[in-house]
């Protein structure tokens, strides 16, 4: 731990001559030491490297007792339900996985003031929002939309042959089955892909309830009865089917994960590439084979005409084991306050205070950096507009889990797309069955 | 009670000396798997502890029994150690046979021979993760550059490449364990009942078939047996490689519990399955313990 | 061909061997030097551009990383529990062993196959039942609770390898030892212990590999920098979205370097131990 405190601390000591001290409003927790476990990782990390200003400002200790991957993290947070072995006040969460915590998460609404919670944009506290209760303060959101290598399009050969073959102009795609003509016609192996998707676990699990919405599909009836083995669920399957069955995605997609997804767009092996906007920097940045030649577009249609907008938001939260709720409540304030999101929109991460949509933006505009002006105000309008959840019920993760190998095996050609979804929709009445929904 | 009590006076010695042995273990392993069996009759789900007293009798046994995809990682559980066991043995004994035959630097040689042991199972898995990766591994990269190959091979996601990737990583973990424990048998050869052999005229072949082979054998058996303990060790390495996917094609017993059990939250019912996974591994070791015995008889009758 | 050549040329081939069978753990130590962007990457780098000890730098906290790991104390960790949890085994084990090799008592052979099959219960099936237990009784993230957990893991292999060796001291040197004076103690201390040596040392490697390596229930059992271990510390290179696989490489080095030279400095007993440990008798 004490590395790691020095750590931060050397890190912080840059930081601050270029931050402006973050204003504290005059709490004080001499001496106390607030525990907390938090979500690690490149694009998460820098925020921590501003807790020493709130240690300062307010007296206290922060302990980082875990500090590690979400999907490892969520683990450990079920055993610590589990064991009721719950020694710490505050911890990162997720918006859609935040149901599972109600155990042990404490509502904010009476700790968190109400002109605090006014600063955050409505859609994403709806999204916080479990049975009318604040659960967490969210910190960035996250929705896909679509990056693509610009000399591709641009590029006037490709466009005559694209014209010629499927009738209209190479465009980045409006529609979803323009994206899969387009992936088709990028294609060339081994060294480039149209695109590829996160290919297991909750990845294409989201990606295909994404999907299905965007078919006018849905997951459950009103009744919270499976439905998404319909024609709709079928259709956006056969999506994913097709460019696998065509080979326009690498082989080896269904093991991708997110990881996976920006390292391959960045070593120019696709064309296109749907995901979130923390990797916009390093996308266009001297990192990337594709650096200064990415364009963005918003995630295309499906055949109802509504986009895909899977999103949500990583957040955090308090136990309601906490024994200084008012320390850890002014810690999460502080973490999601406006300094703060400034440091992680300047990467990409998306805010969830309109301010800090406007401020970032307008710097990035001071700097030139059209870019990130274009990314911001892709993603802005995503966000507002197209960005919706899975259903905030516990058993999403169950969900996820009881669909991702049955769409792993229709998109592996093993069994139809009905006969996968028919499976899974019995799997997933089930867990329905067994939590009392049904 | 009396009986108990003469029972513990006779053999007091032999019960303290054992006493240590039988406490830890009652401690770590029996008390967590009596828990393990009450909650495999209960809906108990982690992210609700109440539900730890729901009790549903049979449910989990009946759901677990009824379950295609648990009989198929099932059945691949079976085909994957069967392959790795009989693998690892061949190619340990390969090893064995050439380094007993290095006369210089051989203190060097088994030490490079038991390289693999030192790696971590996870770190196993992660190795051969990016090895096998399909765009950017490293041995697609160099069956291309070679020009044996012209499209990316998806060594993790086709049926039987998968499994044959799963069962490489295992293999190249556990050989040396194998390797070090025949090379022990060499080691511990008389020498008398193969030059008398050579004497009489045996070639190579006889000699080895006849007598080096089967005075290996108990040491075969033991290695077995050792190796059949920790076999689950082999969950590290697969969930880190495939985590058990593409649609099921590499899921073994072990993956799909922890994934049950810790992502699912569903302890009832992967505690139900972790039943079964246990007596696999049971009937293996007692399989390969009891040919052991017999190889020792055998032995003792030379 | 003469003799020497043919041996030579076994030499030989044997060491090529060896090197194919290495290969892929040396890519590990080799990727340890050099950076993300040259290990994966397509068109594959071949032959190294520049080596670099920039993710030893890091893991240590000396790079412009963000944040470093804490190596040392999970190196710490790693070797207090392993050498605690070997000599307990060894200790334990070996009392067991003895118990078994002098003693008769009813039920004896029933008694130690169940010992064994106590070891074959698959780590993910204990994990979570010993996570419980564990909480409950406050031992989670505590070195002690991982010694524990792994001392039980290896004592089954400890009494086995250590019945066959007490079965090849002859009982009469004990008993000479007694006639001479001795109490049993010394005469077991003095007397049969020595001989029986390697065979503890071989049951003690094969002990502490295993602690030192494993990953499933430490990776449950563990939390902090209080005890988190080398392997579990691997983990702390797979961040949310990112895969450090270069600083994991390093990791590893740091992780096999001393398992290398402890093996190097006993496996002349080991391979005497396990000849005669497990099979004669």
């Amino acid at each position: 731990m004490r590395q790691l405190k020095i750590a931060l601390f050397a890190a912080v000591a840059s930081c601050a001559l270029t931050l402006p001290a973050a204003a504290a409003d005059g709490e004080k927790f001499d001496g106390y030491t607030l525990r907390v476990k938090l979500i690690g990782g490149a694009q998460y990390e820098p925020l921590y490297t501003l807790i020493p200003q709130w240690e300062k400002a307010t007296g206290a200790k922060v302990e980082v007792i875990s500090r590690k991957s979400h999907f490892e993290l969520d683990r450990e947070m079920k055993q610590d339900i589990a064991s009721g072995n719950i020694d710490y006040c505050a911890f990162s969460s997720h918006t859609n996985f935040a149901p599972q915590y109600a155990v042990m998460n404490q509502p904010l609404d009476d700790l968190i003031a109400a002109d605090t919670i006014a600063g955050f944009a409505p859609l994403v506290i709806s999204h916080a929002t479990v049975n009318g209760e604040l659960m967490s303060l969210p910190r960035h959101s996250d929705v896909s939309n679509l990056f693509y290598v610009k000399s591709l399009y641009e590029d006037a050969d490709n466009k005559a042959r694209f014209k010629a073959e499927y009738g209209y102009d190479l465009a980045p795609p409006e529609t979803w089955a323009q994206a899969s003509d387009q992936a088709v016609f990028f294609t060339a192996p081994p060294n480039r892909y149209g695109t590829h998707f996160a290919g297991k676990d909750e990845g294409i699990a989201g990606r295909f309830y994404e999907m299905l919405v965007a078919e006018g599909g849905a997951l459950f009836d009103d009744d919270w009865n499976p439905t998404f083995n319909s024609e709709a669920g079928v259709r956006a399957l056969n999506w994913f089917v097709d460019l696998y069955s065509k080979k326009a995605v690498p082989a080896g997609t269904t093991n991708y994960v997110w990881d996976d997804l920006g390292l391959g767009f960045a070593t120019g092996n696709v064309a296109f590439d749907l995901d979130w906007a923390g990797w916009a920097a390093f996308f266009n940045g001297a990192d990337s084979k594709i650096g200064g030649n990415v364009g963005v577009a918003l995630a295309p249609k499906g055949s109802s005409g509504k986009r895909t907008g899977w999103s949500g938001s990583h957040s955090f939260s308090i136990t309601k084991q906490c024994d200084n709720k008012p320390a850890a409540a002014s810690f999460i304030t502080f973490l999601t306050g406006h300094d703060a999101q400034m440091l992680e929109a300047r990467t990409g991460l998306l805010p969830t205070r309109v301010k800090v949509w406007d401020d970032a933006r307008a710097e990035f505009t001071a700097k030139g950096d059209s870019f990130m002006v274009e990314v911001f105000d892709v993603w802005g309008q995503s966000m507002a507009e197209h960005a919706f959840t899975p259903p905030l019920i516990p058993e999403w993760g169950e969900i996820a889990n009881a669909l991702w190998p049955k769409l792993q095996a229709a998109i592996l050609g093993d069994m139809s797309s009905q006969a996968a979804l028919d499976e899974a929709a019995d799997e997933v009445r089930e867990v329905m069955e067994d939590a009392g929904y049904l | 009670m009396t009986r108990f009590r003469r029972y513990a006076r006779d053999h007091a010695v032999p019960l303290a000396l054992l006493s240590p042995a039988v406490l830890v273990i009652l401690l770590v392993v029996l008390l967590p798997l009596l828990f393990s069996f009450y909650t495999s009759f209960s809906n108990y789900r982690l992210i609700r502890p109440d539900s730890l007293w729901d009790w549903v009798g049979f449910r989990n046994y009946a759901r677990v029994l009824g379950d295609g995809d648990f009989w198929s990682a099932f059945g691949r559980t079976v085909l994957f150690l069967t392959v790795a066991l009989n693998l690892e043995m061949l190619l340990g004994l390969g090893l064995a046979l050439m380094v007993n035959r290095i006369t210089w630097g051989q203190r060097t040689m088994r030490t490079i021979m038991m390289f693999p042991m030192m790696f971590s199972p996870i770190l196993v898995g992660f190795q051969f993760k990016y090895l096998f990766n399909d765009t950017i591994g490293l041995v697609n990269n160099a069956l291309q550059s070679l020009g044996l190959a012209s499209e990316p091979i998806p060594f993790l996601v086709d049926r039987w490449l998968a499994f044959a990737a799963i069962s490489f990583a295992e293999i190249w973990m556990s050989t040396s364990i194998f390797a070090i424990l025949i090379l022990a048998g060499l080691f511990a050869m008389p020498k008398d009942p193969i030059e008398a052999a050579r004497v009489d005229g045996c070639s190579n072949w006889q000699v080895f078939r006849h007598i080096t082979l089967p005075f290996l054998m108990p040491f075969i058996y033991i290695a077995m047996t050792i190796r059949s303990l920790d076999v689950a060790r082999a969950y590290d390495i697969v969930d880190v490689m495939t985590g058990g996917g593409p649609a099921g094609r590499t899921e073994l017993l072990w993956t799909l519990i922890a994934r049950t059990a810790y992502d699912d939250a569903r302890m009832g019912r992967a505690n139900a399955m972790a039943y079964f996974s246990i007596l696999l591994s049971i009937f293996f070791t007692w399989f390969f313990f009891r040919k052991l015995m017999a190889a020792r008889r055998h032995l003792g009758a030379f | 061909m003469s003799r020497a050549m043919k041996d030579r040329l076994i030499w030989a081939v044997t060491f090529l061997v060896m090197l194919i069978i290495c290969l892929p753990g040396l890519w590990v130590v080799l990727s340890a030097f050099r950076t993300n962007g040259e290990i994966l990457t397509k068109p594959a780098v071949w032959i190294p551009q520049n080596l670099t000890l920039d993710n030893f730098r890091a893991i240590f906290g000396l790079g412009e990383n963000v944040l470093a790991i804490p190596v040392g104390s999970y190196f710490l960790n790693s070797l207090v529990i392993s050498v605690t949890s070997t000599v307990l085994a060894v200790v334990i084990g070996m009392s067991g062993g003895y118990a078994f090799a002098r003693h008769r008592f009813p039920g004896k052979s029933g008694a130690f196959l169940w010992l064994m099959l106590s070891r074959t219960v698959p780590g993910i099936a204990l994990s979570l039942p010993l996570f419980i237990l564990w909480s409950w009784i406050g031992l989670i993230d505590t070195k002690l609770g991982v010694i524990v957990v792994y001392t039980a893991i290896n004592v089954p292999f400890t009494v086995w390898l250590t019945e066959g060796f007490f079965r090849q001291v002859p009982r009469d040197l004990s008993e000479a030892a007694q006639i001479d004076g001795c109490t049993p103690w010394q005469a077991f201390w003095k007397v049969e212990f020595p001989l029986a040596r390697s065979g503890i040392a071989s049951a003690g490697i094969f002990a502490f590999l295993t602690s030192w390596n494993e990953y499933a229930l430490a990776s449950q059992l563990t939390r902090s920098t209080d005890s988190k271990t080398l392997p579990v510390g691997l983990m702390d290179f797979t961040a949310q979205f990112t895969i450090d696989w270069a600083g994991m490489c390093a990791m590893a080095v740091i992780i096999i370097i001393p398992a290398l030279i402890l093996t190097f400095l006993v496996q002349k007993h080991l391979i005497a131990g396990l000849t005669f440990g497990g099979v004669k008798g």
